[in-house]
């Protein structure tokens, strides 16, 4: 039957016309293209490149951008936007963020005027696929320690080092790197092609199945100088595209969440043990109850925090606690829906494990579960514990 | 009151369903009059029991389908304040244009209808019933098979009336129609087998049957995966396509959740398998227990008896 | 020049319906969308923009929030926009004229719609607007192309499929045919959210529409299906058959 997604707080009704048409542009989408394919594309481990195709058709990468051929959409549009593709699947919805937050942004911020019209135009229609070059192998909470370095030869840059768990990594034309030059944390553009760079896909994820996860490879990678991003030193960069992803994450688990809730009430009324629907039961009640309850609190949080962003008016921990909370619930929800499920809650006839397994990567990636509350902790007591030392 | 019927044809002939807008018209008292577009059937007409008079409206423009054409060919013929078509397609379509002509309103589809006039008809496929009361002459299609037939026995008499009436849509060719069955999303009928129909070379059967009823060709999931031969686009159920036609025919199939989930919201189901406990009998309007073998060659003939009625 | 395409505001074809007291609950409806058979006609009445003949006027009637369809019209295509407000339901004879002067308003003579609306499934109005306009019609399309002032079809009529040639000006009307509905996208929503809206009242548009002649007495649930019958054996197909006919109608 239709799908028919939670909204028990009628947040509809807060929505702009334009934010609902784009709503329901993606879900239609999602519905169409993404569901019949999806299990198919997870037992192939792809993601196929059709609906890049058809995402940068639909004009939704790098939604709340301006200029530059980006779609200029509110922060409600971006996350009502996450929050269907990841109805779909987490990995629909981690190409989007990936693309959008995590490359076409530090561009449209940081770069050169150059920059910004040689790569968004094309991002913007997904006809250049971008990533992000953030955490290592040894360095994932603590980017800060990363290893990877650029040196300046004068003419270009020398780049040295390895990224790892980068999404779109193998399909990318181009790389969002973060490196240390002369100590100093910088961004570069990384082109597929320069000599010296590779991306091999990483394999056997039991997580984000039809997602590409990538390692980038630099060995005296050389790149011109113009591919240093201007405007920004320090960590401030990818900390501000990790806060608008992070923003777009708290939509999307709603959306994996209704995906599950919705898939459990279905089955509780049509599953008839003991004679009756297991819906009838009190402890299956109980769940969908709970389950609501949780879906409900995500989506206002989700929203608010998506005004806040509209009008700047929002602070980093209050993103972390909307990322946090939502991945938490929505991973809650779906071990809780899989409970309901039975048996047959682990065929792949129902979405509910498939977004179980994602969201365990959603809960770790772009600052795990645990760093958002040292985050969250810091700022109450206004103590870091992130490092022994003071 | 008197009230013009206009007829039903195919293939050349009456059509049955008009002894039934006779039935309904009868049962609303008064003189009945029976237009035969191109004068099909004029003479099955005026046998028709109840009939007062048939008028066979003949002319170039019935050589082939132009509503409007046909409408202004009919419309100065009608009589009294109400008239009746069937609700196929060219009955809906005439009796649209013909009220349009007259100035009057038209009610589609109607199932049941009493002096007055009030009717009832399903909207919104069927999912709620509308009675509504029309305080004027109108037109009014009526659905099949919804009200009794008159018997025979009639003797009306026939009279033939010429037009000359322009046509303006002018067929050009005809087309083969494409041979590819329909798919099982769009069908009025579905009928699905399972693993119960033992190999794949078996779904002829259900071919055959679909052929009859003009249905899609279904299949659970047991089937499409156990032999890897049956089309993933033929799937009805979770993983498959939901499918909510007017009438189901689940055949060797047991009835897992995952299938009911596609196929459950049909209007109808019948179910046909050998397991007299099988869970899709739970949903099914009519069950019954017999093994495809034994009963899809008798499906099928009295099906076809039926239907080239 | 120009195409005039009907379209009409339905409960999405998988919503629920729900009755309360004698009417069926419009507030419980979730969600609305063009009836489907419109929609065909939409895209043949933009791939025909496509080709070069002139700007698609998509025009509606009905309350307030069928505005929605014209804006979904406008993300995909549409240039002129005309919605006739008309609050409370009306007989297919008002809803002729008033379509029928928005169209002589539009300047088209060429007007698409589906062949049914998904809510009646009437297909009262394509033969019974184009027999008030004094349009030829042809209906269940689909495909038409326009060359000059001839237009060419295929139908499924009543001897099958066939291309058939007709003059303008013209009612087609709709079945689904093979072409793929074009999706919006975030460019065409924006635009169209710039697009206005041309909103006439009957009065505006010069029509006294009267009174309905057809009055909804009641909406009601559809009769309760009787619980499943079980037969066994092969013996029993003559009399299910005659069932699946007399009861349950569906063959």
């Amino acid at each position: 039957m239709a799908y028919e997604a939670l909204d028990f707080y009628d947040i509809d009704s807060l929505l702009t016309e334009e934010e609902r048409m784009v709503r329901d542009m993606v879900r239609d989408w999602v519905e169409d293209r993404v569901l019949p394919n999806i299990e198919d594309a997870c037992r192939d481990g792809v993601f196929p490149d059709e609906w890049r195709v058809e995402i940068g058709e639909m004009g939704i990468l790098g939604a709340p951008l301006e200029g530059y051929g980006c779609p200029g959409l509110s922060y409600i549009a971006y996350g009502l936007i996450c929050q269907e593709l990841e109805r779909g699947d987490s990995g629909v919805r981690s190409f989007a963020s990936v693309q959008g937050s995590l490359a076409m942004y530090p561009i449209w911020d940081f770069g050169s005027e150059e920059q910004k019209e040689k790569y968004l135009p094309g991002m913007a229609k997904g006809e250049l696929v971008g990533c992000f070059g953030l955490t290592e192998p040894d360095y994932g909470s603590n980017p800060g320690d990363m290893i990877t370095r650029a040196e300046d030869k004068g003419d270009h840059f020398l780049l040295n080092g390895a990224k790892m768990w980068i999404t779109n990594g193998t399909i990318a034309d181009l790389a969002v790197v973060w490196a240390k030059l002369e100590g100093e944390i910088r961004g570069f553009i990384v082109e597929k092609g320069d000599q010296g760079f590779s991306a091999p896909e990483m394999k056997g994820k039991h997580s984000l199945k039809a997602s590409v996860t990538s390692e980038l490879v630099f060995q005296d990678c050389k790149i011109p100088k113009d591919r240093i991003l201007p405007d920004v030193k320090g960590l401030r960069g990818p900390f501000s595209c990790l806060n608008n992803a992070r923003y777009g994450i708290s939509w999307g688990a709603v959306g994996a969440a209704q995906s599950c809730f919705n898939s459990a009430r279905e089955y509780a009324l049509s599953r008839i043990q003991f004679g009756h629907p297991i819906a009838s039961f009190q402890l299956v009640q109980n769940k969908l109850s709970w389950m609501l309850r949780e879906i409900t609190k995500g989506q206002l949080l989700a929203y608010h925090i998506g005004k806040k962003k509209g009008d700047g008016s929002w602070i980093p921990e209050q993103i972390s606690l909307a990322k946090m909370n939502n991945v938490d619930m929505a991973l809650e929800i779906a071990r809780m829906s899989r409970d309901i499920h039975g048996a047959n809650g682990i065929l792949d006839e129902y979405p509910v494990m498939r977004h179980m397994a994602n969201l365990e990567s959603v809960k770790t990636y772009e600052g795990t579960h645990d760093i958002h509350n040292l985050i969250i902790g810091r700022h109450i007591t206004g103590i870091q514990s992130f490092t022994r030392e003071p | 009151m008197s009230v013009t019927v206009i007829s039903e044809s195919s293939n050349g002939a009456l059509h049955p369903v008009t002894a039934q807008l006779v039935g309904a018209a009868s049962s609303l008292g008064g003189s009945i009059t029976v237009i035969c577009p191109g004068g099909v059937g004029s003479s099955d007409a005026a046998n028709i029991a109840g009939v007062t008079k048939v008028i066979s409206v003949e002319g170039d423009c019935f050589e082939s389908y132009d509503c409007v054409a046909w409408s202004k060919a009919i419309s100065p013929l009608v009589e009294g304040d109400l008239v009746l078509s069937s609700s196929s397609a060219v009955g809906r379509d005439l009796a649209s244009s013909i009220a349009a002509s007259m100035g009057v309103p038209v009610v589609q589809d109607v199932t049941s209808l009493t002096e007055g006039f009030s009717a009832t008809r399903p909207i919104f496929s069927g999912k709620a019933i509308e009675e509504v009361g029309i305080s004027s002459p109108c037109a009014i299609s009526l659905r099949a098979n919804s009200f009794e037939s008159a018997g025979d026995g009639g003797n009306a008499e026939v009279s033939s009336v010429n037009v000359s009436q322009d046509i303006t849509v002018a067929v050009k060719q005809a087309l083969a129609k494409a041979s590819e069955r329909i798919d099982v999303s769009e069908a009025d009928i579905v009928i699905s087998g399972g693993r119960g129909m033992g190999e794949p070379a078996n779904f002829s059967h259900l071919e055959e049957v679909a052929d009859i009823l003009g249905a899609a060709v279904g299949a659970s999931r047991a089937a499409v995966d156990t032999w890897g031969e049956i089309p993933h686009s033929m799937q009805v159920g979770q993983t498959g396509k939901t499918v909510t036609p007017n009438l189901y025919i689940a055949v060797g199939i047991s009835g897992a959740i995952q299938h009911l989930a596609g196929m459950r919201s049909s209007k109808f189901i019948l179910a046909i398998n050998k397991d007299a406990d099988a869970p899709i009998f739970g949903v099914a309007d009519y069950g019954i227990v017999s093994t495809w073998e034994e009963a899809l060659p008798v499906l099928k003939e009295h099906l076809s008896d039926l239907l080239s009625n | 020049m120009g195409v005039a395409v009907l379209l009409k505001q339905v409960p999405d074809t998988t919503a629920k319906i729900s009755i309360s007291g004698d009417r069926v609950d419009e507030a419980s409806i979730t969600k609305w969308s063009i009836s489907p058979y419109d929609e065909y006609a939409l895209e043949n009445a933009i791939k025909l923009k496509e080709s070069g003949f002139g700007d698609v006027v998509a025009i509606t009637c009905g309350p307030s929030r069928s505005a929605k369809c014209l804006t979904e019209a406008a993300a995909v295509g549409a240039d002129r926009l005309i919605h006739i407000i008309s609050e409370s339901p009306l007989d297919s004879i008002q809803v002729q004229s008033l379509l029928s002067a928005a169209v002589k308003e539009s300047g088209c003579e060429v007007v698409m719609c589906g062949k049914q609306a998904a809510d009646t499934n009437s297909g009262s109005t394509g033969p019974g607007l184009a027999t008030t306009l004094g349009f030829s019609c042809v209906g269940g399309v689909t495909e038409v192309s326009i060359e000059g002032g001839n237009a060419s079809a295929t139908r499924l009529g009543p001897s099958g499929l066939e291309q058939v040639e007709v003059a303008v000006p013209c009612v087609f009307t709709f079945d689904k045919g093979d072409s793929e509905l074009r999706r919006p996208n975030v460019r065409g929503i924006m635009m169209a959210k710039k697009k206005p809206v041309d909103v006439f009242s009957a009065e505006d548009l010069g029509v006294d529409v009267g009174d309905s002649m057809v009055e909804i007495k009641s909406h009601s649930s559809p009769p309760e299906k009787k619980p499943g019958q079980k037969f066994v054996g092969s013996d029993s197909i003559p009399e299910v058959v005659s069932k699946l006919r007399e009861e349950a109608n569906v063959i």
